[in-house]
């Protein structure tokens, strides 16, 4: 039986080996610049391997400490601190400070095993190498999962052992060394007991045995709302007293039994189907790297109506095109918009609140009028201002509407949808269509080039608007426009802004075509050209520049930009927009 | 019309697909191209079709073989029908043919949707219904059907027939037949029998390499020994 496992744990430590080698080539060949220069050869290279290899089982054997230390170590640091502390205030009801320490050590212990069963049993979760070995490599589900939870136990009881040694040092009693480990072990068992009988009934009742992620946050409501509460009863100065933790300590050994008997009789069957039900593809590629692809996401297709109208052509596919990917395509910028609008409305409540406090309700109105008509005829209207309007926070908000409209960039690219727009053009349009000659001669790629832009741009007014008018409230609350039009020039700054986003995201796209079979950006000089746009606007960010210099400024850039990125794609698009082969 | 491949060698890495491709084509024949899996026939089309780049060589159209002058290959000229049919999916199939003949200008389609759609026996309940929703072969008549109307000078079928079943591979295999006249089609296939059952000419991609194969004893048993002893030394080469 040891050799079975034995030869099992082998294999599967082999096999994370490989996949974690292989994980490790295939990311760094993808890497841009330097992935061209690493070779296929590099997959078989021996000596790399071995290497790998060694330093694999370092990180096995860290990972036996690093959890232990960071959760024992503390809990029995935490122990020894605070029995220190009971004993100089005599909080200790005539308990010795070993009793104490390993009455609280105890007390911890067992809130922060509880707490990880709630959170944290990961034996049914399918691995990438439980995949491999259970599904393609026929390998019996049982003993595959019995050998890595005895495997883990051991490190469990071995780490625990070791740590409780340092705890030794400190004045921990021996009972307490000696059993945490083996109530760590035990409590663990209860986990997996739970799990199995939860399958078990799940089976009777012919549901799936996937682990609910709503069940999984309750569990972890029910973990952060019952750690304060060990918190505030610590550090007043209370503690369980020793003969109840003893008890419960008692139950939970007969409840670790019964997990124990649970997980032997267990069948092969039963851990398959759980495994099978828990396969966690999102593991498996992110240890892929930048295999993770969403692909599926954009796949929902709404096959709601038609076109309307006289639209042709290029006209018609692209209405249809965001007819039926409207939620896809709209959702974000909408969701921002009304969220942008509700904070606006909050501000406006608490606005018309300080007229009401200071002038009456019939005051009130006539003021706040009065004043959203200085707004329409562009004047200020200073002499209204409530005196915490001119306190030193109004005064930065209104120099950053003033002064920093190019950060708007910030929020417009948390808004900002045209990434995932040239995604679902990519992979629900143009994926298909570029295998036709037409859609790849140049005057067809620019008009639709155009046509899309122009649908970017729309998509993105909701949010820019909404900005331009959050901007527009700072300037009107903290004192109205400082120059005739003011109001305007800000929503136009964010306007170009926006415009600006739009054409580079669909310009990067018809660039570079980053896109193979799947949504995920494969184009390392795609993926550069992204991170240098980035830096430079992050640096631009932060430049102070009027609005009524930055406004011509920006619609001069703005124009001459378009015209370039257009340009460029008019001549190259024919030769990189096209698919991955 | 002739169609010219002249010297194309594509690699990937230090791995050589396409060694030294020359060969000529001509209209009104369907060339089946014969290859193992993994002989380079998708990177043929591909290099052909402009979707990847090739390391050297070049393509044209010549009027015959005592012609000087050389046409340059064009996007408009190619119909390319991939073996795995994509269509944009947010369409149904008679909202993606409106679309077609609207992108087309030039062309002066003379049937109605519902005759184009009755000529390739496209099921009336599925023209109006989302193309991601059509099986695989009626995806692939869509495909066959827009490549019909543009009606290119060279027409690329990568295994068009693959995972059809019986009544829409011949279907398909009519309307192959009925559509070479005035065009270059070449047809290719890992599969003998179709690339016999096809073909006007067939040539072997094989190590890197287009070589045809004399067609006068085209069908019986003799020949396909023959294509498939030529294959297997390809491979010992």
């Amino acid at each position: 039986m040891i050799k079975e496992y034995k030869n099992i744990l082998f294999k599967v430590i082999h096999l994370r080996s490989i996949i974690g080698y292989n994980s490790l080539v295939f990311a760094l060949k993808k890497t841009p610049v330097i992935g061209s220069l690493i070779p296929d050869k590099l997959y078989s290279t021996t000596f790399l391997k071995v290497i790998y290899w060694i330093f694999h089982v370092i990180a096995e054997v860290f990972k036996l400490f690093i959890g232990k230390i960071f959760g024992l170590g503390m809990i029995y640091l935490a122990a020894f601190l605070l029995s220190d502390q009971y004993i100089e205030h005599d909080l200790g009801q005539g308990m010795s400070q070993k009793m104490i320490y390993g009455s609280l050590g105890l007390f911890f212990f067992l809130a922060y095993a509880f707490c990880g069963i709630l959170i944290r049993v990961p034996y049914f979760i399918c691995t990438t190498e439980k995949e491999y070995l259970v599904f393609m490599l026929r390998m019996d589900a049982k003993k595959l999962n019995d050998t890595l939870i005895l495997y883990d136990l051991a490190k469990l009881f071995v780490g625990y052992v070791i740590t409780g040694l340092f705890a030794l040092l400190t004045g921990a009693p021996f009972w307490l060394w000696l059993g945490i480990p083996f109530l760590a072990v035990l409590i663990k068992f209860i986990g997996i007991g739970i799990q199995i009988l939860g399958f078990k009934i799940k089976a009777g009742l012919h549901k799936s045995f996937k682990v609910s992620a709503i069940a999984y946050l309750v569990r972890l409501a029910v973990v952060l709302l019952v750690v304060p509460f060990f918190i505030v009863f610590v550090s007043n100065g209370y503690f369980v007293p020793l003969h109840w933790l003893l008890i419960i300590t008692g139950l939970t050994v007969i409840a670790g039994i019964w997990g124990y008997l649970e997980f032997r009789r267990s069948g092969t069957n039963l851990h398959r189907r759980a495994l099978h039900d828990n396969i966690n593809r999102t593991e498996a590629k992110a240890s892929r790297h930048d295999q993770y692809d969403n692909t599926k996401s954009f796949k929902k297709i709404k096959a709601k109506g038609t076109v309307k109208g006289d639209k042709k052509g290029f006209e018609y596919l692209n209405a249809l095109f965001v007819k039926r990917h409207w939620t896809m395509l709209c959702m974000k910028p909408v969701v921002f918009t009304i969220i942008v609008a509700a904070v606006m409305l909050l501000l406006s409540g608490e606005f018309i609140y300080g007229y009401y406090s200071r002038f009456g309700a019939e005051n009130c109105w006539n003021m706040v009028i009065s004043n959203i008509i200085n707004f329409f005829t562009f004047r200020g209207f200073d002499y209204a201002l409530l005196s915490s309007e001119t306190d030193s926070a109004f005064e930065f908000f209104r120099y950053v509407a003033q002064f920093h409209l190019l950060a708007l960039m910030i929020p417009l690219s948390i808004s900002d949808n045209s990434f995932k727009n040239t995604q679902a053009m990519f992979i629900n349009c143009d994926n298909s269509l570029m295998t036709f000659s037409f859609f790849k001669q140049r005057d067809k790629i620019i008009k639709l080039f155009d046509i899309r832009l122009k649908q970017l741009i729309k998509i993105n007014l909701g949010p820019v608007i909404s900005l331009g008018l959050f901007a527009d409230l700072i300037l009107f609350v903290t004192g109205g426009q400082s120059y005739p039009g003011e109001y305007l020039v800000t929503i136009l700054v964010g306007l170009m802004l926006s415009i600006l986003t739009s054409v580079t995201w669909l310009s990067l796209y018809y660039l570079f075509q980053p896109f193979a079979t799947s949504v995920v950006a494969k184009s390392g000089a795609y993926r550069i050209t992204s991170i240098i746009i980035y830096s430079v606007a992050a640096i631009i960010v932060w430049v102070p520049l009027v609005s009524y210099i930055l406004a011509p400024v920006l619609l001069v850039f703005t124009a001459a930009y378009v015209f370039f990125m257009r340009n460029r794609v008019y001549k190259l698009a024919p030769k990189t927009w096209k698919i991955k082969a | 019309m002739e169609f010219v491949i002249s010297h194309l060698v594509k690699n990937y890495g230090s791995k050589q697909v396409l060694k030294d491709v020359d060969f000529v084509f001509e209209e009104g024949k369907i060339y089946g191209l014969l290859g193992r899996n993994g002989s380079g026939k998708t990177t043929f089309f591909n290099c052909v079709n402009g979707d990847i780049d090739y390391n050297s060589g070049s393509f044209y159209f010549r009027e015959n073989k005592d012609s000087e002058v050389k046409t340059e290959l064009l996007p408009q000229d190619i119909g390319y029908l991939v073996s795995t049919p994509t269509v944009p999916e947010f369409m149904t199939g008679r909202e993606f043919l409106k679309f077609f003949l609207e992108v087309h200008e030039d062309i002066k389609p003379d049937k109605t949707i519902d005759e184009y759609f009755d000529y390739m026996v496209v099921p009336e309940d599925d023209r109006d219904r989302l193309l991601k929703d059509y099986s695989h072969g009626t995806k692939n008549k869509m495909q066959m059907l827009l490549n019909i109307i543009a009606s290119p000078k060279l027409m690329l079928l990568d295994e068009p027939l693959t995972s059809l079943d019986v009544i829409i591979a011949e279907e398909m295999k009519n309307v192959i037949r009925n559509q070479k006249q005035g065009k270059i089609t070449i047809f290719s296939t890992h599969l003998l029998d179709v690339a016999v059952d096809l073909c006007d000419e067939i040539v072997l991609l094989h190590n890197g390499r287009l070589e045809p194969i004399d067609k006068s004893n085209l069908g019986d048993a003799a020949f396909k020994d023959k294509i498939i002893n030529a294959l297997r030394d390809a491979d010992n080469d």
